[in-house]
């Protein structure tokens, strides 16, 4: 007679949750939270309670006194906003700063990085070194060396271009020094993400490239560049983003925002409202505009790094 | 169509040599398979054909043409990548055609070659994909069909199937013996694994640490490995080696030390009190009484392969392996009696590894 082979029998299963008492599995499953609650508190007291603030004064009149009582005007901060030039031109001036420093922060960089991949061993490390350095100054440090080497008479670049311009005073030449200076200055950082970006991609595929027979500029356009661009949009974000930031202690160091507000940003005239004007209201809806408007670009600017990243496998 | 010929190759890292003086010659359309465990220096033979490692010193000519500082795009040679290497933000189409679009091809030659490709490795209905979008084995295949849509000289293939599964490998294997024979291209092909080298290559050149050890025929590379290392090396289980002494009775060799008293036949004076390393492959030894056998030992496991068995015995010092249909009747610890015939019974020179071979005149063994 035959009979069919009497399938594998798997080993009784012991209900876990029968053996374990009910209580410890409720704090089980509450202690990822409590690893993440210092942290969200840092940021609920250092960033939601005053982004939350901000809104708060941005629909009152107050002059920071503590002693001054701050008087609701509802949206008269944001109509006094629209209607004041400064707010339309300091925009302008914003987008002139970041497309300034775009060749600071993404080409410059790109190409430091693709010929210094040919620079091996020690070399390479000073290199990177000698590079990253400018950021390790100081911005005040450094705007005081600056304002010494821009100096109309003495200074090292008149006497070097072989020019008598007054580059602070000057509106066109100090928006030029504001941007130059901020490039040196954050230059070594992207120089930095780049290298990060061009190592995070194997040679595998620029040696295949080259069996396959495309040339080194062909490698660069085709393989190399499109494969970094999630770095450069990244760098990209970066700029857009914090541009205005980091060129505010070179512009309080070294113009003030002028010549005539030849050099106040949006970060610039926001502080120049709340902490020069003593404004606070008028501040603070500056801050919720930027604050919006920079969170509608960021956001586009994800997406499009989303859009453009390679999941290598 | 190309001969690849190899001469004096060589490639120094720091003080490590990698490659050291190989030479090969391979001849149009043949299949070559560099076989040797990780390290021995295949892959950086591999990549200094393709030219993406330059060699410290030596040729490389492509149909009599020195190629040994023209770089990788001008050689002529297509390569498939252990990773692969398929550019991940371009489509399987864009992919396959890359190495046209270098090339400047027109558009429309360019679709046609990769329609002709693709349907012969149906890809049909991958084209649009993006690489990460396939399966191991469809980025094998697309990996292969970039490298045939420009019908190269020769194709380079560094340890394409490491990273298939075992079911796919076979079949990939067959697939690409099946397309060397349609093709008739020269194949240099990379591996440490014995089997694909068996079963794909016209020829085999086995490296050991740099070196060359032998090159031949899958028959001649098992049935008369020029090394202990190739002996070693390739078959499954190993060939064993164990080291004794030749001794000449009545004009017949025998092979002596502890447990050992084996015919291997006929000597001259010459080769008496010669002392030798002795192989045996598993498969070529059989079970008979242990009191009168030539190879007496101990077994020490047994491994059941399914539809054979193998003894590993203990002969002395040496361990040697038996093979033969299951079962064998052997279990762990009993004592074994083994013989073979002196026609399967490989020498080789202690000192140099290197196999002993029968010389007609003078009628002396001497290194091959």
């Amino acid at each position: 007679m035959l009979a069919t082979l009497a399938p594998h029998e798997a080993p009784p299963i012991v209900d876990a949750t029968a053996v374990r008492s009910p209580r410890p599995r409720r704090v089980g499953a509450l202690v990822p939270y409590l690893y993440l609650l210092p942290g969200l508190a840092l940021l609920a007291v250092w960033v939601y309670r005053p982004l939350t603030q901000t809104f708060q004064i941005s629909f009152v009149s107050w002059n920071l006194l503590p002693t001054s009582p701050a008087r609701p005007v509802g949206l008269a901060n944001y109509e006094r906003l629209f209607t004041l030039p400064d707010f339309g031109s300091a925009l302008g001036r914003t987008a002139v700063l970041i497309l300034g420093l775009l060749p600071f922060t993404i080409v410059v960089p790109v190409v430091v990085g693709l010929l210094a991949r040919r620079v091996r061993g020690r070399a390479a490390t000073v290199y990177q070194g000698l590079v990253f350095a400018p950021l390790l100054v100081a911005p005040v440090a450094g705007a005081a060396v600056w304002q010494w080497l821009l100096d109309p008479r003495s200074g090292a670049v008149n006497q070097i271009l072989g020019t008598t311009v007054n580059w602070l005073q000057e509106p066109g030449p100090a928006q030029l020094a504001i941007i130059v200076i901020t490039g040196w200055h954050v230059l070594g950082f992207a120089v930095l993400v780049v290298a990060a970006g061009l190592a995070g991609i194997t040679d595998d595929y620029a040696e295949a490239a080259a069996l396959d027979g495309a040339t080194r500029g062909q490698i660069t356009r085709w393989i190399t560049l499109p494969m970094l661009s999630p770095t450069l949009v990244f760098l990209l974000l970066m700029t857009v983003l914090l541009a205005a930031q980091w060129s505010f202690p070179l512009i309080d160091t070294l113009t003030h925002g002028g010549p005539a507000g030849a050099t106040t940003n949006v970060y610039y005239l926001l502080w120049d409202y709340g902490f020069h004007s003593f404004d606070a209201g008028l501040g603070a809806a500056a801050g919720v505009i930027f604050f919006l408007g920079f969170g509608v670009i960021a956001g586009g600017l994800v997406w499009l790094s989303e859009k453009v990243s390679i999941h290598d496998n | 169509m190309s001969r690849i010929q190899i001469e004096g190759l060589t490639r120094r890292f720091g003080q490590v040599t990698a490659v050291d003086h190989v030479g090969i010659d391979i001849p149009d359309g043949d299949f070559l398979v560099l076989l040797g465990p990780s390290g021995c220096g295949k892959s950086t033979l591999l990549r200094m054909i393709a030219g993406l490692t330059p060699p410290s010193d030596g040729r490389i000519l492509l149909d009599g043409r020195d190629i040994t500082h023209i770089p990788p795009r001008d050689r002529d040679l297509a390569m498939v990548f252990q990773s692969y290497a398929l550019y991940p933000h371009l489509t399987v189409a864009r992919n396959i055609g890359f190495p046209l679009r270098a090339r400047r091809r027109p558009r429309t030659e360019i679709d046609s070659r990769v329609e002709t490709v693709t349907r012969v490795l149906g890809l049909g209905e991958l084209l649009t994909r993006r690489p990460r979008e396939l399966s191991g084995g469809q980025r094998q295949r697309v990996a292969l069909a970039r490298a045939l849509v420009r019908d190269p000289g020769a194709f380079l293939l560094d340890e394409p199937l490491s990273n298939l599964d075992a079911t796919l490998r076979t079949a990939t294997r067959a697939e690409l013996t099946e397309l060397h024979r349609r093709l008739g291209s020269t194949f240099v092909h990379v591996t440490h694994d014995q089997v694909e080298a068996m079963t794909m290559a016209t020829r085999i050149a086995v490296l050991n640490r740099g070196r060359l050890e032998q090159v031949g025929t899958p028959s001649e590379v098992y049935d008369a490995p020029a090394t202990t290392f190739v002996a070693g090396f390739i078959g499954s289980p190993a060939m064993g080696l164990l080291s004794a002494r030749l001794d000449l009775v009545d004009g017949g060799l025998y092979a002596r030390a502890e447990g050992v008293d084996l015919p291997v036949g006929p000597g001259d004076p010459e080769d008496g009190a010669r002392q030798v390393l002795v192989g045996v492959r598993a498969e070529h030894l059989a079970l008979v009484a242990p009191s009168t056998a030539p190879l007496r030992g101990v077994v020490r496991l047994v491994e059941n392969l399914g539809s054979e068995e193998v003894a590993h015995c203990l002969v002395g010092e040496a361990r040697l392996t038996v093979r033969g249909p299951r079962p064998l009747g052997l279990a762990a610890g009993d004592s074994v009696g083994l013989t073979t015939d002196p026609e399967h019974v490989h020498l080789f020179d202690p000192g140099s590894g290197r196999r002993l071979v029968r010389t007609p005149t003078p009628v002396t063994a001497v290194q091959s």
